[in-house]
């Protein structure tokens, strides 16, 4: 297959060196780095016997961040994914015209791209209680009587961080799934209609197969992206009230640069790989089905 | 079903309306609160359309407040990422796609790369911290440069493979053939057909790199390295915040990217979910 020339196992070498070396010095070794940190005291730094991890199992403010982050993954990932799921069905049987969809599409790009701490800002101003267009809303149509203090008591607290979240990725979502739908075979659903299937026979017995791949891979890494999630709190909350809002990155943050306990953190932070490694792994095989569906199809 | 149609026509048009809307609006609050004058800020109710529509708040952040120094950092900040993860990128790729190396070896680099999307931020970035400090490079713009290269790298990669696949392999083969150096068949022939894919990569990296806010916050102090969104974030936790000013701080912070990527939006998709998807251009 390949034309080879003298030099090439040389050159080979010589190309893959630098980039491996800086994976080697910027990633293991800091994780590396990291492990060691977590094992040893923060002012000593001597090995102090797993304290660190034992401290975080007796650390209630951890199993608080815990909870809160179990919560607004879940409530997050399920909202985004329905909801995404809905909107490329009902847009992609109903919406014919051209600028309608051109309109849509570039709807749904705006929070793609928009930082997270810009989306934390765009919120911030319609929550805010004093300048905030949503009391006023509720008040005027006479949904609310007193105005609700959405930043600073704890369920309003938690929808208000969980709505930035499912206004800027549930676009994600969608974009992934409409892809997927458009590699439907229309004459196959065309001829499900005339047989007499009803709309949601025919999304589960045809277009569902289709998607099946690709809902696996937008909850994956919705799942990776929602566990992580730090910047928009940082504008809204900040993690309050109390630690209502305190995901594991907020209090990790504030554990390592508030409080200034790296090492605690660090051990805080390994104790959470666990989980991620797993979500690669299953990442992983799927994209290995993919590419096996896609190699079919060419 | 026949019955139903006008009745569930009316509904998904309701639906789709009210969708619309809640994506439109609070970009419109946020453009519209950005052009007004602070003391209209404090008038009840909340004006829809600013009543003397002012620049006042772009003016008092760009002139008074130092921001296009933050500006400016971001933009070297993230130039610099470009160049170092293209360059990384190409480095990686060449040898999997066209030197002989192993199908296990590739994969197994491929896949400690992808790997490298899914590590929390938040973990990484406390020992590369210490280290950062250790090594003198707190509070510069080369912490970020790094740290942003780490992270825009499994994208930049993956994007990269996909596309230097889809060049035929042939074309520089022919010139090997001829008696080209591989560095000349690179160069004359493979890298121009990949320009498109460099373009896409590298504005996809700098809208991420302007995005991120957690790397910024922890590894900078000063407005020396500071990037624009911790620009923005300071705004929001002053004593006092200026509603005003704090709009106009995010819309340039959406502005930017979204100016870039509308150029580049085909490849967007793709490249958040690694070429598993791709739209139909």
């Amino acid at each position: 297959m390949y034309v080879r020339r003298r030099g090439d196992s040389l050159l080979r070498v010589v190309l893959l060196a630098p980039p491996l070396l800086f994976l080697l010095s910027m990633v293991v070794y800091p994780l590396l780095f990291g492990i060691r940190m977590s094992l040893t005291d923060y002012k000593t730094g001597q090995w102090n016997n797993f304290h660190n991890f034992v401290r975080a199992t007796q650390d209630s403010l951890f199993s608080d961040a815990v909870k809160a982050i179990a919560i607004y993954v879940t409530v997050v990932i399920v909202i985004e994914f329905l909801l995404g799921l809905v909107l490329a069905l009902v847009i992609y049987h109903n919406i014919k015209s051209g600028w309608l969809k051109a309109l849509f599409y570039f709807l749904f790009l705006i929070p793609l791209v928009t930082p997270p701490v810009a989306a934390g800002v765009l919120f911030r101003l319609m929550y805010t209680p004093s300048y905030g267009i949503i009391n006023y809303l509720l008040q005027m149509t006479g949904l609310i009587q007193k105005e609700i203090l959405w930043l600073s008591q704890p369920a309003p607290a938690m929808f208000a961080v969980i709505s930035v979240d499912v206004w800027q990725w549930t676009p994600f979502v969608f974009f992934v799934l409409f892809a997927g739908l458009q590699a439907v075979p229309k004459d196959t659903l065309e001829a499900a209609a005339v047989d007499g299937a009803s709309g949601f026979q025919r999304f589960r017995l045809i277009e569902l197969p289709y998607l099946r791949p690709l809902m696996l891979l937008v909850l994956i890494l919705r799942l990776a992206d929602t566990f992580q999630v730090f910047d928009h709190v940082m504008v809204l909350t900040q993690g309050g009230p109390g630690t209502v809002t305190q995901f594991l990155s907020v209090y990790i943050y504030k554990v390592g640069f508030k409080f200034l306990n790296l090492n605690y953190a660090a051990a805080a932070s390994i104790m959470v790989i666990a989980v991620v490694i797993l979500i690669f792994m299953a990442l992983n095989r799927l994209l290995r089905i993919a590419e096996g569906g896609e190699a079919n199809e060419a | 079903m026949k019955h139903s149609w006008k009745s569930s026509r009316f509904l998904v048009g309701l639906f789709l309306g009210a969708v619309a809307l809640l994506y439109l609006f609070p970009v419109f609050w946020m453009v519209t609160t950005s052009l007004k004058s602070t003391g209209e800020l404090y008038g009840y109710p909340p004006t829809l359309v600013p009543l003397r529509p002012t620049l006042q708040p772009y003016r008092s952040l760009l002139m008074e407040k130092g921001y296009g120094q933050l500006i400016r950092n971001s933009l070297v900040i993230n130039l610099l990422t470009i160049v170092l993860t293209l360059t990384l990128a190409l480095l990686i790729n060449y040898p999997l796609a066209r030197l002989r190396v192993s199908a296990r070896a590739g994969r197994a680099i491929l896949n400690g790369i992808l790997a490298i999307r899914f590590i929390p931020g938040i973990i990484m970035v406390i020992p590369f911290y210490a280290i950062i400090l250790t090594v003198g490079l707190y509070d510069t713009i080369w912490s970020l440069v790094l740290i942003y290269t780490v992270f825009n790298l499994p994208l930049a990669v993956y994007m990269l493979n996909g596309f230097l696949r889809e060049i035929p392999i042939e074309l520089e083969e022919a010139a090997l053939v001829d008696g080209a150096t591989r560095r000349y068949a690179f160069l004359a022939i493979t890298l121009p057909q990949l320009s498109p894919a460099i373009l896409a990569i590298a504005v996809i990296t700098f809208a991420l790199s302007w995005n991120d806010f957690l790397f910024a916050l922890i590894l900078t102090a000063t407005p020396a390295a500071q990037t624009f969104s911790i620009g923005v974030w300071r705004l929001v936790s002053q004593f006092q915040i200026l509603w005003n000013e704090m709009a106009a701080a995010a819309v340039i912070a959406t502005m930017i990217p979204i100016l870039l990527l509308v150029f580049v939006r085909r490849y967007l998709l793709a490249a958040l979910t690694f070429g598993v998807v791709r739209e139909k251009a």
